[in-house]
């Protein structure tokens, strides 16, 4: 894993601390955050090491390195933790799991707190529900605050600083690509279907993935097909292009800072309503973390495929001859509520939807959770998706994989190419919105 | 030495027991949760999450759904020590004679009592043992296990088995003295314990567990109704509603902590 | 570090130049071998062409479909031109920073 350089670092607001400084800078971060997080204390003091995540976790399964089983992963921070912040740690050391930081323990924490996929299904498993995604989140922030963190995640912070998205898209690209898409629609229907860029006193701002303007753009058609036949006054604000919050991913301070963003552009573009398109952590950061990041926030919110399924039936398909099964993003499903919402959708646009197993909270993750999509982590994103692959090849038979997450969509088809399998389209689920619509002329 | 196991440590036991878990569960409630950390799928009311955090309590549903050996072992161990619990509690009050109240002559109640506690006793010993193997022999499992996982598994046994000695031994205990101390005990006006000395050590064991309890995994009785609280809590709504707006959860000063 | 004609040319750890502007023709030779293109057609002249050109323009690499209808060629051709493919091949070649995100 490629990690951020100093210079890298502060350009989004980041300082390197030299290693001597680390462990108590460390120690003086867990120390705030235990305070001001219940879910850190609640969680590593309540395990009683009972193992019975071991066996649900795609990334143990599939890497098949104890660090990753998911009591053993809280561990390398659990064990620094009662050593500092519990009696029984402090006075019993080691016989009660307590141990010192040392010279390897930080790396330990980069390397396997990157192969955690923050998917939660730990959590679903244990008997307390402790999240070993909330102590990933934790931890991956106390290593961004030492300056430790992957150049990915850099670039991609330094770019949603830069463009208010992920891509680096500037809005002149943007109106660009908007003015490409219409074309393209015109070229497909006939019809005039707007994607609006910064249209003032809008009803409803659509946050769509940048990746939708760049490699996933039937997504973005389906909805923009979708608004037009509502007939709906809405637009995208080109300051928040991203859907996503890598914050959430990385650091608690950077989600903070692209969050308000989207609150200042639904105050801006004077909208009532803000619809989230297809990412999986962004929607948990808009769902779950908008008040508490940014307080009070007084517009509606919901999800594009939540919205979609409400108005199924003022849209009009001609039901697509394919077999499609759909994969639940951890993030819509254990960490986001919508589960049966993608599949009303399929069931209008499609002929034939099978389930794969397990499936809706149980589902494996993909292996790309939590931005693990660096190029030179393949070998391990291999192995995350394992499990993810061998669901899918259970299905059998399809025509088409619906990933209603930009992640997994990045994800599952580099996976399965790798495999030999990718024998079958793949892509969102508005898209299929967007294809089997049937427009009254 | 009998004076102290007998009049003052079970105070002292007791007291830190009572403040030691209070002060852990104030300290955790004390910590904000400035994010729902919902984990669907969710209840959607109060009396839906008492429903859903009661049954996981009473079925181990999350290990059912798991790792079925352990579910039955932990399951076991946990139902066989409430038995006990609950049977120590009305066996001791009533002298053995609580199934009088469902129309049972003494003698038959006592020898229930006796069967009741005596199969509770069995149950728990095995699924202790259990557990303990367990951990020696599954890999990660071991890897994973500090000595005090162990620690604690033989502090449970050590207690259950001197129990089981004096349930099976029962020529020498006599009940209705025991009762006297324990009723001296609760009421704060000590006598002498009793000197037979399983029931010392037997009784010894229990306190220690007590003052023990507050500084160990076993917190998790505590942990597990806060934890399962915060991941059943509603999500938010939004627009925020205007009477939440002003204690709106917010982090102030520019950075999360 | 790369050198390439003596001179030497700043690259990331990805192997993308790190600033776009000393991009020449020779560096196409050099990624080109590495990223197991073949001999440099017109075709792959074209799609290098109008990614440089999208790029100054508008600061950011275009919509891959964008680049597929303007060039004249299926996403399909352009794997086959660049193996790679337009994000990861065809845009180390024309000199362009890396696309980053979920792509």
């Amino acid at each position: 894993m490629y990690v951020a350089k100093p210079a890298e670092l502060e350009a989004i607001g980041l300082t390197y601390s030299s290693e001597s400084a680390q462990t108590n800078r460390a120690l003086k971060i867990m120390s705030e955050l235990r305070t001001s997080m219940r879910s850190l204390m609640v969680m590593l003091e309540t395990c009683v090491k009972c193992g019975n995540c071991a066996q649900q976790c795609h990334s143990y399964l599939g890497t098949e390195d104890y660090n990753n089983f998911p009591a053993a992963r809280a561990e390398l921070m659990r064990r620094i933790y009662k050593k500092h912040f519990t009696w029984s740690g402090r006075i019993f050391g080691s016989f009660v799991g307590a141990e010192e930081f040392d010279e390897e323990t930080l790396g330990k924490w980069l390397t396997y707190f990157y192969q955690c996929n923050e998917c939660r299904r730990c959590a679903r498993f244990c008997p307390f529900g402790i999240d070993t995604a909330e102590i990933t989140i934790m931890a991956r922030h106390i290593l961004s605050e030492l300056g430790i963190l992957p150049r990915f995640m850099q670039g991609i912070a330094l770019n949603m600083q830069k463009t208010g998205n992920n891509m680096g898209i500037p809005q002149p690209a943007t109106l660009d690509s908007a003015q490409f898409m219409e074309d393209e629609m015109r070229e497909e229907t006939g019809l005039d279907i707007k994607i609006p860029i910064d249209k003032p006193n809008s009803d409803i701002l659509y946050i769509p993935s940048s990746a939708d303007f760049f490699t996933n753009v039937d997504t973005m058609l389906g909805v923009a097909k979708m608004f037009h036949v509502l007939g709906v006054n809405w637009t995208i604000p080109s300051t928040v292009l991203e859907a996503a919050n890598f914050g959430l991913l990385f650091n608690l301070q950077v989600m903070r800072t692209h969050n308000l963003r989207l609150k200042q552009a639904a105050k801006d573009l004077g909208a009532k309503l803000v619809v989230q398109g297809e990412c999986g952590h962004g929607w948990r950061a808009a769902k779950m973390y908008t008040e508490g990041c940014n307080g009070a926030f007084p517009f509606e919110l919901v999800h594009v495929l939540e919205y979609c399924a409400a108005h199924l039936d003022r849209l009009r398909f001609k039901r697509l001859p394919w077999r499609v099964t759909l994969h639940d993003p951890c993030n819509y499903s254990r960490a986001g509520g919508i589960v049966e919402q993608p599949r009303k959708i399929i069931r209008a646009c499609v002929e034939e939807l099978v389930e794969m197993t397990p499936n809706r909270e149980d589902n494996f993750c993909c292996g790309g959770g939590s931005g693990i999509l660096m190029d030179e982590m393949m070998d391990i994103r291999l192995k995350l998706g394992r499990k993810k692959v061998e669901q899918i090849q259970a299905v059998g038979d399809i025509d088409y994989l619906a990933i209603p997450c930009s992640i997994c969509k990045a994800q599952i088809p580099a996976v399965m190419k790798h495999y030999g399998l990718e024998k079958f389209e793949m892509g969102g689920v508005m898209d299929l919105v967007g294809k089997a619509m049937v427009f009254d002329q | 030495m009998l004076f102290f196991l007998g009049q003052i440590f079970p105070y002292i036991a007791i007291i830190v027991f009572l403040t030691g878990m209070t002060w852990r569960v104030l300290i955790w409630l004390k910590a904000p949760v400035p994010f729902q950390l919902t984990l669907f799928p969710a209840p959607q009311t109060f009396a839906g999450r008492v429903r859903v955090i009661g049954w996981e309590i009473l079925s181990f549903k999350s290990l059912w759904r798991g790792d079925r050996t352990l579910w039955l072992w932990a399951w076991l161990m946990h139902g066989s020590l409430v038995l006990i619990i609950g049977g120590h509690i009305v066996g001791i009050y009533t002298l053995t004679r609580q199934f009088t109240l469902i129309g049972l002559s003494p003698a038959a109640s006592s020898a229930w009592s006796a069967g009741f506690g005596i199969a509770a006793g069995i149950i728990c010993f095995l699924s202790l043992m259990v557990l303990f193997y367990r951990r020696t022999a599954i890999t990660e499992l071991k890897r994973l296990s500090d000595p005090v996982d162990y620690f604690d598994l033989l502090l449970l046994l050590a207690i259950v088995i001197s129990g089981m000695h004096m349930r099976l031994t029962s020529l020498n205990i006599d009940l209705p003295a025991i009762r006297f101390y324990l009723a001296g005990i609760l009421t704060l006006h000590p006598i002498p314990i009793p000197r037979t000395w399983i029931f010392v050590s037997h009784f010894t064991l229990v306190n220690i567990l007590l003052l023990y309890f507050p500084f160990s995994k076993l917190v998790h009785a505590a942990g597990f109704v806060v934890n399962r609280a915060m991941v059943t809590e509603k999500p938010p709504i939004y627009p925020t509603p205007a009477s939440r707006v002003g204690e709106a959860r917010f982090k102030q000063g520019g950075r999360i902590e | 570090m790369i050198t390439i004609k003596g001179n030497q040319i700043e690259v990331d750890e990805d192997g993308f130049i790190a600033d776009p502007s000393v991009w020449n023709e020779d560096l196409v030779r050099y990624f080109a071998d590495l990223e197991g293109v073949g001999e440099l057609t017109e075709k792959h002249w074209k799609v290098i062409n109008y990614l440089r050109d999208y790029y100054k323009q508008f600061g950011i690499a275009p919509m891959i479909r964008k680049l597929c209808k303007e060039t004249g060629f299926s996403l399909k051709e352009i794997y086959e031109l660049f193996p790679s493919g337009p994000a990861k091949g065809a845009c180390k070649l024309a000199g362009l920073p890396k696309p980053t995100g979920c792509v």
